[in-house]
């Protein structure tokens, strides 16, 4: 497909498949394996609910509310980028996605101040079995936030150098970086907010 | 003579046409040398030692003794030691078909690396661990105790080798223009590797989902790692054979250069 | 700068951001013990269901996606919340 092809607006095309085939067999992959995890969470939980209950209580919700905030608003500029790119407003689009990244790049510093205080509170994740869960499924999400970032950082490289930015490559990266959102607010839920 | 004495002061820049028919016999030695492997592996890993699924990490001393102790483990740890280094026939097929694909070699050297320490230490330190229990007796059953954590940890906590080899062969699948292999099952890769940071919990869980014979760190790695196993051993077969012969090493003038 | 307020991603951007505030004020933990509370778990996964609904419509762009994704991507949503929300509830 060339680019002034994919170039029209997809918004008034119906059946348009945003990414590759190959990029949404990874998505909904992740989304099932994720989806496994926490349900087996909720197994655990369930069994050990005063445990759960308890340690429940020392998590920083307002830090968690505050990355979802941050996630959220990363993702829009993202997904105003991908509308940018395809209106062919590729500087807008740099703009756009390079406050993506800014944004993005706060995730894991307020993950860093959330985690580093309750380390030394000594809440590890040997404590228990409620901050193993919460140290591994957080941790593996922090690890697809740093994947994400990189892949923006390629995204905003090839509107800044190519002639004609890759359509096809921005949407792969923008909808990623959609599930790790996705994802985190499922996180969200399950591990700071429900009771 | 003097043909001979050219021979000796130049060296051979054109590989000789193989003495085999099929060109891609070499490859394809590597490739049923898999299935071997992973026969003899499983044999000593589940009927021959039980030591997978794997036992409980707080078994009580008299158990652990009698299994470092059991004569099976014997035939087990004699059939691994023959057999291990079959692993590294295998890397090498991947590492060729590796190469064909248009990514940095870093990649492919690195696979190797990664997949040849991964070995050592989730292999070849158990094996010692195991072995050291069936071949030497007379140690005290807390020495014992202690071959047997390590034996364990190494063999399911050795996540760094293997998470670093199968990103590499990920990387290269996903960023390879030619491809070899599919993309999707690069993807597949990414899991697979990321599955494997999850064994980090044995060193701290003794119990529960995330021990070393917990439902997490575990048999979900099982789940997504047994299929994949399965998986792209096919999409090697499947690659070895659409090779073109003008890409094989042993056919065609290869300049000294490629070797360099 | 106008144009990007007015954008429809900005309108479910707001509504997304305004709904996570709310299950925070739901299921505020004011420090001391917490009690199980069913009310509390239902809405906070509510809210969680629908924002994820949300980002995969309007910013994963699966709302005008092929119909197989459509099915594949809101049936995740459909199954993975009622199925935690079960859990929860006969594990107890």
């Amino acid at each position: 497909m060339t680019i002034s092809q994919v170039g029209q607006a997809p918004r008034t095309r119906a059946d348009y498949l945003p990414g590759d085939h190959g990029m949404w067999f990874f998505i909904v992959g992740d989304l099932l394996i994720f989806g496994v995890y926490f349900l087996c969470y909720m197994v655990y939980r369930g069994q050990n609910l005063d445990v759960f209950l308890y340690s429940q209580q020392f998590l920083s919700q307002g830090i968690g509310v505050a990355n979802t905030i941050v996630l959220l608003t990363s993702s829009l500029f993202v997904a105003l980028a991908t509308e940018a790119v395809r209106e062919h407003k590729i500087r807008d689009a740099g703009r756009l996605l390079s406050l993506a990244i800014v944004l993005g790049a706060l995730f894991p510093v307020l993950k860093m101040v959330e985690w580093i205080p309750k380390i030394s509170a000594g809440h590890t994740p040997g404590e228990n079995l409620f901050f193993m869960y919460y140290y591994v499924m957080t941790g593996l999400h922090l690890l697809h936030v740093l994947l994400g970032l990189c892949i923006m950082a390629f995204m905003l490289r090839n509107l800044r150098q190519a002639a004609q930015p890759d359509i096809k490559f921005i949407e792969i990266g923008a909808i990623y970086w959609h599930m790790v959102d996705v994802l985190w607010l499922v996180l969200l839920a399950v591990f700071y907010l429900m009771r | 003579m003097s043909t001979i004495a050219t021979a000796e002061r130049e060296p051979v820049s054109q590989p000789t046409e193989p003495w085999y028919k099929n060109k891609k016999l070499d490859q394809l030695l590597c490739f049923w040398s898999i299935p071997v492997f992973y026969n003899l592996f499983g044999l000593v890993f589940v009927p021959l030692s039980w030591m997978m699924p794997p036992r409980a990490p707080e078994s009580d001393l008299a158990g652990v003794v009698e299994f470092m102790q059991s004569p099976n483990l014997l035939i087990a740890s004699t059939i691994l030691i023959l057999s291990v280094g079959l692993s590294a026939v295998g890397n090498a097929m991947y590492a060729i078909q590796m190469k064909r694909m248009s990514v940095s070699p870093v990649l492919r050297f690195a696979f190797i690396a990664g997949a040849m320490t991964g070995a050592i230490v989730g292999c070849l330190f158990p094996m010692f661990c195991f072995g050291l229990g069936a071949f030497r007796e007379g140690y005290s059953p807390e020495i014992l105790q202690m071959l047997y954590d390590f034996g364990y940890l190494s063999f399911i906590g050795c996540l760094g080798c293997f998470f670093l080899n199968w990103s590499c062969l990920a990387l290269a699948i996903l960023l390879d223009k030619n491809n070899i292999l599919p993309k999707w099952l690069g993807y597949y890769t990414i899991w697979q590797s990321v599955t494997e940071i999850f064994a980090a919990t044995v060193w701290i869980a003794h119990t529960g989902p995330f021990a070393w014979n917990g439902l997490l760190a575990f048999w979900f790695n099982m789940v997504l790692y047994v299929p994949w196993q399965f998986i792209v051993y096919y999409c090697i077969f499947q690659a070895i054979r659409k090779q073109p012969e003008s890409e094989l090493y042993n056919s065609g003038p290869t300049p000294r250069a490629a070797y360099a | 700068m106008i144009a990007y307020l007015k954008n429809p991603l900005t309108t479910v951007w707001a509504i997304l951001s305004l709904i996570t505030v709310a299950a925070w004020l739901i299921g505020r933990n004011v420090g001391t013990d917490l009690q199980p509370s069913h009310a509390v778990t239902l809405s906070v996964l509510l809210i969680a269901a629908a924002k994820a609904q949300l980002v995969i419509m309007y910013f994963m762009e699966v709302r005008s996606a092929p119909r197989w994704l459509k099915r594949v991507a809101y049936g995740w949503v459909l199954v993975l919340f009622p199925l935690l929300y079960l859990t929860n509830q006969l594990v107890n």
